[in-house]
């Protein structure tokens, strides 16, 4: 029986399907079996991220209307061979969603998975709760600035309220060299002020853009302080006592012209 | 001017996000805060003598728990129930 977990923020654009994808394809390469789900209904992302756009054939919906079976709408992933995906769908909008009916196709797929992500849409409205519906856990993702740390207060209240107990906090696209000149949050105040178990820290990363670029999967194809993050959260995951990295920017010396390109 | 504009837009942040996380938190509307102080005070008030203008309720959220907190000085029993 596998772990059921949302990935979610209240905010958009924080980061949240790339952190599925990483952090999904991370755990596959511990050796778990992994299904990401895109419950982005009627804005489908995943796919693209993944860059298993032109391999969907079936999605969410067609099972949920007896179209087709889970099997067939699982999009194995093109370098892994337990890492799959199951697309959202672009014709239908966030309320054409059972709930009902999302949890039960979720309770028949953990049964053969090790990890279950659901990669929740933004907002608090009926895609987020068909996301939650079915999740023991949660990832919450923040952005450090104000008003990403505030939608996820709200979501942590939301999910508390739901009974969701295993909540853990990723922040995203996080500069160190900002934080150090006191221009951005500190990791640490926002764990403060939400009160949640950091499980990972992800740099801001160029890496990061370039394979969504290309329509590959960082951590698959790429070795880099941001993959090294997402491996590390998959490790927490797994119950590692993993040290959080060191991403004090270095000091630029007069030698560090030599250093570039690392 | 801008001389002395703050620089450390971090620590700005910081207490921006703090300051709004309180109200974002608050369980009740100040109106419904009065309300409930008032039905309070006059339950206590039946039972005890106490000094109404320095009663303290509040309701605070630290982390993940919320509590209701009440500082109501006793000046001692009614006459009525002596």
């Amino acid at each position: 029986m596998g772990r059921v977990i949302v990935v979610t923020s209240g905010k958009g654009g924080v980061g949240k399907t790339t952190i599925t994808a990483n952090v999904g394809a991370s755990l596959a390469k511990l050796g778990k079996k992994v299904v990401v789900v895109d419950m982005d209904i009627g804005l489908r992302n995943l796919d693209v991220v993944m860059g298993l756009e032109n391999r969907v054939v079936y999605n969410i919906m067609d099972i949920a209307e007896g179209r087709c079976k889970i099997n067939q709408a699982l999009v194995r992933e093109k370098h892994l061979s337990n890492f799959f995906l199951l697309p959202a769908s672009q014709m239908h909008t966030k309320e054409d969603v059972n709930i009902e009916t999302v949890y039960e196709i979720i309770s028949i797929i953990k049964e053969s998975f090790d990890y279950v992500l659901l990669d929740s849409p933004a907002g608090i409205e009926n895609g987020f709760k068909s996301a939650v519906a079915p999740a023991e856990e949660a990832l919450i993702v923040v952005t450090p600035d104000v008003s990403s740390v505030r939608d996820a207060d709200r979501v942590i209240g939301l999910l508390e309220n739901k009974g969701i107990e295993g909540i853990s906090l990723i922040i995203n696209r996080y500069d160190s060299t900002l934080v150090k000149k006191r221009k951005m949050l500190d990791k640490n105040d926002i764990v403060d002020v939400l009160g949640l178990d950091l499980i990972g820290v992800v740099p801001e990363n160029k890496a990061v853009i370039d394979s969504e670029n290309r329509g590959e999967i960082l951590v698959l194809t790429t070795n880099n302080v941001a993959t090294k993050a997402f491996e590390n959260i998959a490790r927490r995951m797994e119950g590692e006592d993993v040290p959080f990295l060191n991403l004090v920017p270095e000091k630029r010396g007069i030698f560090s012209i030599f250093k570039r390109g690392e | 001017m801008s001389w002395f504009r703050r620089n450390d837009t971090g620590s700005i942040a910081k207490e921006r996000l703090k300051l709004i996380l309180v109200q974002d938190r608050a369980l009740l509307s100040p109106s419904l805060l009065n309300e409930m102080k008032g039905k309070i005070i006059e339950v206590i008030n039946s039972y005890l003598e106490i000094n109404q203008n320095e009663i303290e309720i509040k309701i605070g959220r630290e982390s993940r728990r919320t509590t209701l907190e009440a500082i109501i000085p006793v000046k001692g029993v009614k006459k009525s129930h002596r």
